[in-house]
């Protein structure tokens, strides 16, 4: 029994001081831009927005076997992610229980065990203490290594074999963490079946508040003008992006999927196409499909899908985050982590989730698509880094901090309508309803000193008008 | 090895020293010139060198241990930053020249130095060369990108110089300290 697991320290933030922070309201749509800046604004949030969510780990076939571990952060925790002899994944903290040195410096291998490089201490692959030099001679046998085991996450579980791990013990289970919209977002990945996840995770640095990262992913206003060099050179079809026709579905806690959406007439049409006949489809070259197909995106979604996403879920084409940041990208094909490196700068990771159903050929072509959308050398994200960098840096200039983001567009302008299954939606055009209620949320995470309380003041997921 | 004994060269090269010195020459001075190049923002010329069946190719490495070494760079068939065919590298080419490339404009500054270069094998008007590359890139009034790492080319003799068919990047960084790569290698 590992006792020393999930502690609270005493300068955890719940101190009178750390409560002073000022967390601003964001029901006018305006965003201050301390929360860029406020270097109390980003301790609190490791505290309680990343030390206490769900954050994602990594997927099961990138650890497939006992000994293959990953390792990846919890705010800025960094966790080994590792399956154990017994095959069971586990997430523990990257720091000897001794002096605190990592025990593991790579990104991802196989081992045995983890051996402190400055003192020899040594775990199994479950965390436990197996070993220290020593320990008769110079400890006099006075250790007991049953107690200075690695620290385990509070919780780990992963929903369709995508990991996820918290730190907090009162946080509720990953299924309900996630929610209908969270869910719908992760299946959105999962509607050819299984999947794998490719070898290699592009990394790379970008100067930005992680949030501005993060927003961005709901952001189908700056397409047009941040993406032009892409689409004038034939990479980017702005047309597919639907600026007049997107769906937005917000769930509790802050997930939130917003972008393009299949309309009730099309999704009718595409009801009554069996899987085979939808593959057919698909398979059409793009002139003759466009002429036959009920939607221009391809592919269509499997009939089973409908099930697993819902009736709206189904619908919706566009871009999920589960809370905090992690985000559904390239029509379920990736994952992008945005992990916060100070106030000022943000980690970004890209995972490749690939059908294991695609033949090489299919495999090949998304693989390229992939490569050249995303990434530091991705064409779209090539010119992102650069406008989030800037709008991070104008929030330390003293006058220009005054002046709050103005993310106002269609508030109080849109209708959230009710599904007969209980799913919710706005359908309208480009919208910043699921940015604001990303902030929205974030605000309640952040004023919330524990799970209890924020399970009792979150926001439910809006219905009329907003 | 006395000081008489002839130096071993590798039968992949011209056996002849002054064959393979103006070979090393002739080599040098294209990838200068190619290196030039990028750096005059001339990238319609430098697609001029870019042979219709390039792999332009840069894996994703990792920090591993030594036991892992296996596992530094990503397979082949798994993600990499960049996997381009021709036809990729004219888009690339293509954005870069347009005004609306947001990462190119104002355009970065960049210095390519090419060192080291060690030619691998010559066949039938076809050479392979590893060379270590130094990319520095200024942009806007503060930011710097540095990226030093290693090139295996495979060159095309054509008429009047070579062509390019093969360039794999293999960068000396892991998680890439930088925020795009909106530069050529």
């Amino acid at each position: 029994m590992l006792d020393h697991g999930n502690r609270t320290g005493p300068n955890d933030g719940a101190s009178a001081h750390e409560d002073e922070v000022p967390i601003p309201d964001f029901s006018d749509g305006l965003v201050d831009r301390s929360i860029y800046s406020d270097p109390r604004i980003y301790r609190r949030e490791l505290q309680r927005i990343f030390a206490r969510a769900w954050n994602f780990m990594c997927h099961e076939s990138q650890i497939p076997n006992p000994g293959d571990y990953f390792t990846t952060y919890i705010g800025e925790d960094q966790v080994i992610v590792v399956r154990g002899e017994d095959g069971l994944v586990r997430v523990l903290l990257n720091t000897c229980r001794h002096r605190g040195n990592a025990l593991c410096r790579a990104e991802l291998g196989h081992t045995k065990t983890f051996v402190c490089s400055y003192h020899g201490w040594t775990y199994g692959l479950d965390g436990a203490l197996i070993g220290i030099p020593g320990k008769k001679d110079f400890y006099r046998d006075d250790v007991d290594l049953g107690k200075w085991g690695l620290v385990p996450a509070a919780q780990v579980d992963h929903y369709g074999g995508f990991y996820f791990a918290t730190l907090d013990p009162g946080a509720p289970s990953l299924f309900d963490y996630l929610g209908d919209v969270g869910r719908v977002g992760i299946e959105s990945m999962l509607t050819q079946g299984e999947v794998v996840v490719l070898d290699g995770v592009q990394k790379n640095v970008i100067d930005c508040n992680w949030k501005i990262a993060v927003d961005n992913l709901f952001d189908w206003y700056h397409v047009k003008v941040s993406h032009s060099s892409a689409s004038r050179v034939g990479f980017l079809n702005q047309r597919m992006m639907m600026p007049m026709s997107q769906m937005v579905m917000l769930g509790e806690l802050g997930h939130a999927i917003g972008g393009p959406m299949i309309s009730q007439e099309q999704q009718a049409k595409i009801d009554l196409l069996s899987d085979e006949e939808r593959r057919t489809l698909d398979g059409l070259p793009d002139a003759e499909r466009a002429a036959r197909a009920p939607v221009e995106r391809r592919p269509l979604r499997p009939v089973a899908a409908k099930a697993a996403m819902g009736p709206v879920g189904v619908r919706s084409t566009g871009h999920p985050n589960i809370f905090p940041n992690l985000w559904i990208s390239t029509r379920g094909m990736q994952l992008s982590l945005r992990l916060p490196r100070g106030i000022g700068q943000t980690e970004v990771w890209w995972f490749t989730v690939m059908p294991k159903s695609f033949t090489a050929e299919q495999r090949r072509v998304a693989r390229k698509f992939i490569t050249h959308s995303f990434g530091p050398a991705g064409l779209l994200e090539q010119d992102d880094g650069e406008n989030w960098s800037q709008s991070t840096l104008s929030s330390r200039g003293v006058a220009s901090r005054r002046y709050p983001h103005n993310m106002r567009m269609a508030l109080g302008q849109d209708e959230v309508l009710v599904d007969p299954s209980g799913q919710k939606r706005v359908e309208t055009r480009v919208n910043e309803h699921a940015q604001r209620w990303t902030y929205k949320c974030w605000g309640e995470w952040m004023r919330a000193r524990d799970w209890q309380e924020l399970l009792a003041t979150r926001s439910v997921s809006p219905v009329g008008r907003i | 090895m006395s000081l008489t004994a002839q130096p071993q060269h590798d039968a992949r090269l011209p056996a002849d020293l002054a064959e393979r010195m103006a070979l090393q020459y002739e080599v040098e001075q294209f990838l200068y010139d190619e290196a030039a190049l990028l750096d005059d923002r001339r990238f319609g010329d430098w697609l001029g060198l870019i042979a219709d069946d390039i792999h332009y190719w840069m894996p994703i490495r990792r920090t591993v241990t030594v036991e892992n070494l296996h596992l530094e760079y990503a397979k082949a068939d798994g993600m990499a930053y960049f996997d381009d065919d021709r036809a990729d590298l004219r888009m690339r080419v293509e954005k870069l020249q347009a005004n609306s490339a947001w990462s190119e404009n104002p355009p970065s500054r960049t210095r390519h130095l090419v060192s080291n270069v060690r030619l691998l094998e010559v066949k039938d008007g076809e050479i392979a060369l590893e060379a270590a590359i130094h990319v520095y890139r200024s942009r806007l009034n503060d930011k710097i990108d540095q990226w030093i790492g290693k090139r295996r080319d495979r060159l095309r003799r054509v008429e009047g110089g070579f062509r390019i068919f093969e360039r794999h990047i293999f960068l000396d960084q892991t998680v890439v300290l930088s925020p795009n790569f909106s530069s050529l290698f």
